[in-house]
């Protein structure tokens, strides 16, 4: 048999990577402390740069992006640490489920961006900037940690990834 | 320029990791010492069975009901609330397996209890972290 013929019948011999919420969790902590880390050695600039970026309208590209990188990069790490290959249920929760809850998400930080103008309160501007911030920290968490989730959910119904 | 008030609330989660994992060692290795056995006893052995998983749930806890008195919009409380209690809940989720497996007497390997629940008592721990920042530089605008 050719090498490349070996190769191939390895890799359809191996068997469909069983994610672990603990693969996922481990990035988004990692993420989680840069963006607290962040906020606090750069307690103007980089909330002026998120805000920023919400009003050129690149913030939720940007987070598309980005989550969409981590998310397909952990899913890669794992599957390459155990020797296993890439599951189709797998590859399309991580192709879409991003994006939806981003697109998703970005419809609430406009519904709360719209009730806190429509209240009379000081410092609207303030308030906005923050509710922004909040917004862009908790959608990379949903965007990176909840595909996972799913994953994990669904493996669930099969009994020999339990 | 750091802001170094926002520290203060690292510090104050970083409490959480004294009665959780500082005091139970301590307490460990003082039965040791006093019963006289060669026992090794370490983090991760005390906790091999996911305990973590109970300590993050209670942290979480505390830092929704911190959530929910805040002023910040119902939808970001919202948000934030359900993302913060799916990850107390997966986290304590792996000590009843381990719980379960280890009962019904099905397979159960200590070093995934334990480097699951470790890995998902972090992320509880940094959502923790970045969410009382967050309130802080939330309550100080609305104060202004």
């Amino acid at each position: 048999m050719s090498a490349p013929a070996t190769a191939l019948a390895k890799a359809q011999g191996r068997r469909i990577v069983v994610v672990r919420l603990a693969d996922a969790a481990e990035a988004v902590a990692f993420l989680s402390l840069a963006f607290g880390l962040l906020l606090v050695f750069f307690p103007v600039s980089f909330p002026k740069m998120i805000v920023h970026g919400w009003e050129q309208g690149h913030l939720v590209p940007a987070m598309m992006l980005i989550t969409l990188l981590l998310d397909t990069s952990i899913y890669l790490r794992v599957t390459h640490f155990h020797s296993a290959k890439p599951g189709m249920v797998g590859a399309a929760c991580l192709g879409a489920l991003p994006l939806m809850i981003i697109g998703g998400l970005s419809f609430l930080l406009q519904a709360a961006v719209s009730h806190t103008l429509s209240i009379d309160l000081p410092n609207l501007q303030g308030r906005i900037g923050e509710e922004i911030l909040a917004h862009t920290y908790l959608g990379l968490v949903a965007a990176v940690f909840l595909p996972f989730m799913m994953i994990r959910l669904l493996q669930g119904f099969k009994p020999t990834n339990l | 320029m750091p802001s170094w008030t926002s520290l203060k609330w690292l510090l104050w989660i970083g409490l959480y990791v004294i009665p959780v994992l500082f005091l139970p060692w301590a307490t460990s290795r003082a039965w040791v010492d006093q019963s006289g056995n060669e026992l090794q006893i370490g983090p991760k052995k005390l906790f091999q069975r996911g305990e973590l998983g109970l300590i993050s749930l209670v942290l979480v806890s505390s830092v929704i009901w911190d959530l929910l008195q805040s002023q910040f919009m119902p939808h970001t409380i919202a948000l934030g609330s359900i993302l913060l209690a799916l990850a107390g809940i997966m986290a304590v989720n792996v000590w009843v397996e381990t719980y379960c497996r280890q009962s019904s007497g099905s397979r159960w390997t200590p070093a995934r209890a334990w480097r699951d629940s470790r890995n998902l008592a972090l992320l509880v721990f940094s959502m923790a972290a970045v969410v009382e920042i967050l309130l802080d530089r939330f309550a100080k605008v609305a104060s202004r």
